[in-house]
């Protein structure tokens, strides 16, 4: 299941990415937000768990601020934005047959065990994304456009942590040797 | 050579081009910034539309409501001698360092300039507008209209009577013979105990713009 | 100038339209560029795959290029952008964390979306995962509050750090990522040899 033979169907990076610089442009020049998606996720969360438990939400500051009392956490910009990406991925993947339930999995483990991992990956990324107050996105692409120290500090830890580890983690996803 | 590459080397060139061109040309400075604002923004001072009345700042003082910001763009001898009570004295080449101040002002917001006549207040104002451009105005006739209405008792002066407001030159024309700043009567009037003066209010409260951003 | 204001210009709901057909070019974009598969992501990190890096940085730099022409001809107003504050111990340390997320998961949040709406079922698990870690993080903030808040430096930009004007570190940034680019494929030539 090694699909890299696949990257013939993908377009070439460096226009994806000149396309998305473009956009991450006229974002900036029509809203004066760039991109963002992390933060919509999390007003997902938080609104999930204001239907579950809104006392609780109430009481904690941090969640407070987006949800407390009558506020409403979906409200905001970031939410469409994540509804938006998804339907855009969808339409992408629809137009070029990439619509499939699979799972993308290295060629030496199963797909229950990337299951596990995606989830452990995921939750350290949620986690993540929230100490440093966005994720590649929106403290990546858009802090770094506008010449952030923050976010281009942010970026080369992401490089790091990722670089710094792979290695111990290459049974995920390297063929073998 | 290698043409697999040419896309790749072309794509490159443009953007060390434009980046370089962009070095070169610079990013605009203040002054700069006030001439795209200008066809927006001249006109509200040529209707004399930004220029508010003495009796309007007092009230904007009086008002709980209104987030009240006062720079006092003199000379340090002219504060020290008079100045208004929680104005903050800010000298033009500074004005851009209050960037990060104005952009975090909250939406009942009013920033006021104030001068000895106007004509330091006006270019004061136009630096705002360059910076950050925050709902501000200019205090019509400046400080020496203000004294002139909230006057001065003739002790503080020995008896100098109302500046003339006829030739404005920048100069604080009441002669104190005290250097008081804030702690003079006029520095804070009493509202209720003075005639009521007539005028046209002009501040208005803008809506902010949202300014939720990035992925927080 | 712009940045305009939408909600004056076209209502909150007009608003709310722009951002989702932004969110929409923005998933496109990410998925037509192999994003949504994670092997592609993680790829990066073995410099088997370089994609990662050549549409980010390709990305950052196109849009600072075109952001600050903008600024420069006075068609956008810089002081109207949002440039989101530096707090750097709390950046470093969630982006080292996420560093480590993204190679054992595969994704970061805005490309799990994308994988899980076509259907892919790692993306979704990194999704609800990514989910369980930010409510865990709101649950805990409290605990490292003083933690979050430091290394505040306001808005802080490189051309400050650097005392050096904006179009100067433009091309710095620019030279860089060219680098980058040169310097990861010289890598991976390196590493798998010239047989691609």
């Amino acid at each position: 299941m090694n699909g890299l033979a696949e990257k013939v169907k993908y377009w070439n990076p460096y226009l994806g990415g000149a396309l998305l610089g473009l956009l991450l442009f006229l974002s900036i020049f029509v809203t004066s937000h760039g991109l963002g998606a992390s933060g919509g996720v999390n007003r997902i969360a938080v609104a999930v768990e204001d239907l579950v438990v809104p006392e609780h939400v109430d009481k904690t500051p941090y969640i407070a601020k987006m949800a407390g009392g009558d506020r409403d956490p979906l409200a905001h910009w970031l939410v469409w934005e994540v509804a938006g990406i998804m339907l855009g991925g969808f339409v992408s993947g629809l137009l070029r047959g990439r619509v499939k339930v699979q799972t993308y999995h290295g060629p030496q483990i199963s797909p229950h065990s990337r299951w596990a991992y995606a989830f452990v990956g995921g939750t350290l990324m949620g986690y993540g994304a929230r100490m440093a107050r966005g994720c590649t996105s929106g403290q990546g692409l858009s802090g770094g456009a506008v010449m952030s120290v923050g976010s281009w500090a942010f970026m080369f830890a992401i490089f790091a942590g990722g670089y710094g580890l792979a290695w111990f983690v290459r049974r995920l996803w390297q063929p073998e040797a | 050579m290698n043409t697999r590459h040419l896309p790749e080397a072309l794509g490159a060139t443009v953007l060390l081009l434009a980046s370089a061109t962009l070095a070169f040309h610079g990013q605009p400075d203040l002054e700069q910034k006030w001439e795209f604002l200008a066809p927006k923004f001249e006109p509200l001072l040529a209707e004399r539309e930004v220029y508010i009345d003495p009796a309007e700042l007092l009230h904007l003082m009086n008002d709980d409501y209104i987030h009240l910001v006062i720079y006092d763009v003199r000379s340090e001898s002219d504060w020290n001698e008079f100045h208004l009570v929680d104005s903050t004295l800010v000298a033009l080449e500074n004005l851009k360092l209050e960037r990060d101040r104005l952009l975090s002002l909250p939406e009942t917001a009013v920033v006021v300039v104030v001068s000895n006549d106007e004509m330091l207040a006006t270019g004061a104002w136009k630096r705002l507008m360059a910076v950050a451009k925050p709902n501000a105005y200019i205090l019509e006739g400046g400080l020496n209209l203000w004294l002139n209405i909230y006057g001065v008792p003739d002790e503080e002066t020995g008896g100098h009577g109302k500046a003339s407001l006829g030739k404005p030159d920048g100069t604080l024309r009441h002669p104190f013979k005290l250097a008081l700043g804030d702690r003079h009567a006029a520095a804070q009037p009493d509202e209720h105990h003075l005639q009521h003066r007539e005028y046209t209010p002009k501040v208005k409260l803008l809506k902010k713009i949202a300014k939720a951003g990035g992925c927080d | 100038m712009a940045p305009f204001d939408l909600v004056s210009l076209l209502g909150v709901t007009g608003s709310y339209f722009i951002y989702l057909a932004i969110g929409f070019a923005f998933g496109f974009i990410l998925e037509s560029s192999g994003f949504g598969d994670s092997r592609q992501l993680a790829a990066q990190f073995y410099f088997r795959e370089l994609r990662v890096v050549k549409v980010m940085f390709t990305a950052i730099v196109v849009a600072m290029i075109l952001i600050f022409w903008s600024t420069a001809l006075g068609l956008l107003d810089y002081d109207q952008i949002w440039v989101s504050p530096t707090y750097l111990w709390p950046g470093i340390a969630g982006g080292l964390i996420m560093g480590i997320g993204f190679i054992i998961g595969g994704y970061c949040p805005g490309t799990s979306l994308v994988s899980a709406a076509t259907l892919k079922l790692d993306g979704i698990f990194f999704l609800l995962g990514n989910i369980t870690g930010m409510v865990i993080f709101g649950e805990t903030a409290g605990l490292i509050n003083t933690f979050w808040n430091s290394g505040y430096f306001g808005t802080f930009t490189l051309p400050e750090l650097l005392h050096l004007e904006t179009g100067i570190v433009v091309v710095l940034v620019t030279c860089l990522a060219l680098g980058m680019f040169a310097g990861f494929e010289w890598i991976r030539g390196l590493i798998y040899g010239r047989a691609k």
